[in-house]
């Protein structure tokens, strides 16, 4: 969308951000982006965002991990097919213990999985609207507008409370 | 309690990773000198043969796998910090959490060399893997010390990716605050965090569930790593309550060392409004418990040994107490369950050099215990004819000196280039509003 500008409020305060995510819900604006140097439960909430889907990524990998680590033990143990003190080959009780292990390297590993593909992890920040200070510690509502409209734009976010407004040239 | 803003925070951290002194240098290198020491001995068991080491019948298993227990002992304290106490939300988790991390994983990297070392022949280590040989011969996971290999290198990838996880709103706020090349360093360190709401969203429920996840893991890894002791029919190793008590002594031990690490890092990079007094002393509490729990299990040990009935495991006991090993085995009691008592004393626990001194006795008595247990027990076994004596040789000396600096090169070169607290951590704690480290 050449044709449109990002600007960027910058909140200290995150309710101040929360109000000027609802004032964006009712102007001609569009809200882009919420960059924060926490978790923002509060601007969660005023979007009505529900939780994170990235556990069945970590479920589905708890389950291959646990059926992987019990065949590993009984396809091992039934190559050498020893018979110790009259005990049958395929023990699964100590065959537990190595199900539990792949249990959680695979949940890990599909929990990572699942944040990467989710979160769209690894990323490039060039070009995109962000502002270095959301890291330290200021909220940062980033929200489009037409070309010429800014400063309504940067008034809209100042009425909030802005501490800082950032306008960047869309480079797309 | 002295109150922290972010800005202060983003600062006490970042200004630790400002260019090293000389005299850091000087440490590094230091360090690396006992390395290549540690390589330099293990090279030479190498061509000369496991021979150079003290192992031998009737004791097997040496300083490599006293070593080897004692480096993954320390390991757990930093997940027992950075999930287990997440879990229970305790505050004061927050400003040592990293530095435990990061302890968690260089301590199992340091454990994971061992037994490559104690299997003499290391170029055929991968025997070991679930992988078959030249002979089309699997392992056979019918040995504790197969799981053994499964869980410790489960653990490590999983505190390592905890580890690593945690960090990247951290690597974002160096790379904000960085230029040239350090920029572009930590640019793809971070892996394009910005803390857009998505990333906060997928990130905070992916946390819990490492901590969820690691939790079960801590306890299993060292319960793992008792039986493969306690499977043993050996006086001294064969018994039900080594699993609980290792687990206890491990998380003692990595207290301890989470300490003696934590007062010359908070000294030296003026970290004493974030690793506050009360900090130290919630972990010193913890050692108490832990210690209490420690002590309990010597006492249960020479109960069930009693109560048995069992002449070889009483004479077994017996002889630890008043043995050869007799030093190492009072060394291993009043370390570890006696001196940690003194930490009921607020004004010892408020000490800074109290708590330091206290932490390396533990870390001593934690060290002698794993010898007693690991040399002891196959030292004085059943038959009496068998019964040997094991000292560690020079070469075994050189190898764990290696080990320990090791340990110490690695995380004063993490500390130096790293956050070495997690920030944002500390910031979500006074964000929700707490105004101190918790």
């Amino acid at each position: 969308m050449p044709d449109k500008q990002y600007v960027i409020g910058l909140y200290k305060e995150e309710d101040n951000a929360v109000a000027a995510i609802k004032s964006l819900k009712g102007s001609p604006f569009d809200l882009f982006e919420v960059h924060s140097p926490v978790p923002a439960e509060k601007i969660n909430a005023e979007l009505k965002k529900s939780k994170s889907k990235v556990g069945y990524f970590t479920l589905c990998g708890g389950i291959i991990g646990f059926i992987t680590g019990f065949l590993l033990a009984i396809f091992t143990a039934t190559r050498w097919s020893l018979i110790v003190s009259g005990k049958p080959v395929v023990g699964f009780v100590p065959f537990f213990i190595v199900g539990f292990e792949f249990t959680i390297l695979f949940g890990v590993l599909g929990n990572i999985l699942g944040f990467l593909v989710m979160s769209r992890m690894p990323a490039r920040l060039a070009g995109k609207p962000y502002d270095e200070r959301c890291s330290g510690e200021y909220f940062g509502v980033v929200a489009t507008c037409d070309y010429g409209r800014e400063e309504k734009l940067s008034a809209l976010f100042t009425k909030n409370g802005a501490d800082d407004i950032k306008v960047e040239k869309n480079k797309n | 309690m002295a109150e922290l803003t972010a800005a202060q925070i983003d600062n006490t951290v970042l200004d630790t990773l400002a260019a090293p002194s000389k005299t850091y240098w000087g440490i590094v290198g230091l360090l690396g000198v006992g390395v290549m020491i540690g390589l330099m001995c293990w090279g030479y068991q190498i061509v000369v043969g496991i021979g150079v080491g003290g192992q031998n019948n009737p004791v097997a298993w040496g300083t490599y796998l006293i070593n080897f227990v004692f480096w993954v002992g320390i390991a757990h304290s930093g997940t027992l910090i950075s999930a287990i106490l997440y879990l229970f939300r305790a505050g004061w988790r927050n400003p040592i959490a990293r530095a435990a991390e990061t302890m968690t994983v260089f301590a199992v990297c340091t454990a994971g060399l061992f037994p490559l070392i104690h299997v003499g022949r290391v170029w055929v280590v991968y025997y070991m893997l679930p992988y078959p040989n030249q002979r089309t011969l699997w392992p056979n996971f019918q040995s504790p010390l197969v799981f053994d290999v499964v869980a410790i290198s489960t653990y490590l990838t999983v505190s390592a990716m905890f580890w690593y996880t945690g960090m990247l709103p951290d690597l974002a706020i160096i790379r904000d605050r960085a230029t040239g090349n350090r920029k572009k360093i930590f640019s793809i360190l971070c892996l394009g965090w910005s803390g857009r709401l998505e990333q906060w969203r997928h990130y905070t429920r992916i946390y819990l569930f490492f901590a969820a996840l690691a939790t079960p893991l801590v306890i299993s890894v060292h319960s793992v790593v008792s039986w493969d002791f306690a499977l043993g029919v050996i006086p001294g190793w064969h018994s039900t309550v080594f699993a609980p008590y290792f687990v206890a002594g491990a998380i003692h031990s990595g207290l301890a060392m989470v300490v003696t690490l934590m007062i010359p890092l908070r000294k030296l990079f003026k970290y004493e409004k974030i690793i506050t007094m009360g900090v130290l002393e919630n972990v010193a509490k913890t050692i108490v418990f832990t210690g209490l729990i420690v002590g309990y299990a010597y006492g249960v040990e020479y109960f069930l040994a009693w109560y048995s009935g069992n002449s070889v495991e009483q004479e077994s006991f017996m002889w630890r107490a008043v043995g050869e090993y007799k030093i190492e085995f009072w060394i291993m009691v009043i370390c570890n369950s006696i001196v940690p008592l003194l930490f009921f004393i607020k004004k010892i626990r408020t000490s800074i050099p109290w708590l330091l001194i206290i932490c390396i006795m533990v870390n001593i008595g934690m060290w002698y215990e794993r010898f007693v247990i690991i040399a002891g027990s196959v030292a004085h076994d059943f038959i009496p004819h068998a019964w040997g004596y094991y000292a560690p040789t020079l070469t075994e000396f050189g190898i764990m000196l290696g080990a320990f600096c090791l340990f110490f090169f690695l995380f004063i070169l993490f500390v130096k280039h790293m956050p070495s607290i997690s920030m944002t951590e500390m910031k979500e704690h006074l964000h929700a509003g707490g105004n101190d480290a918790g």
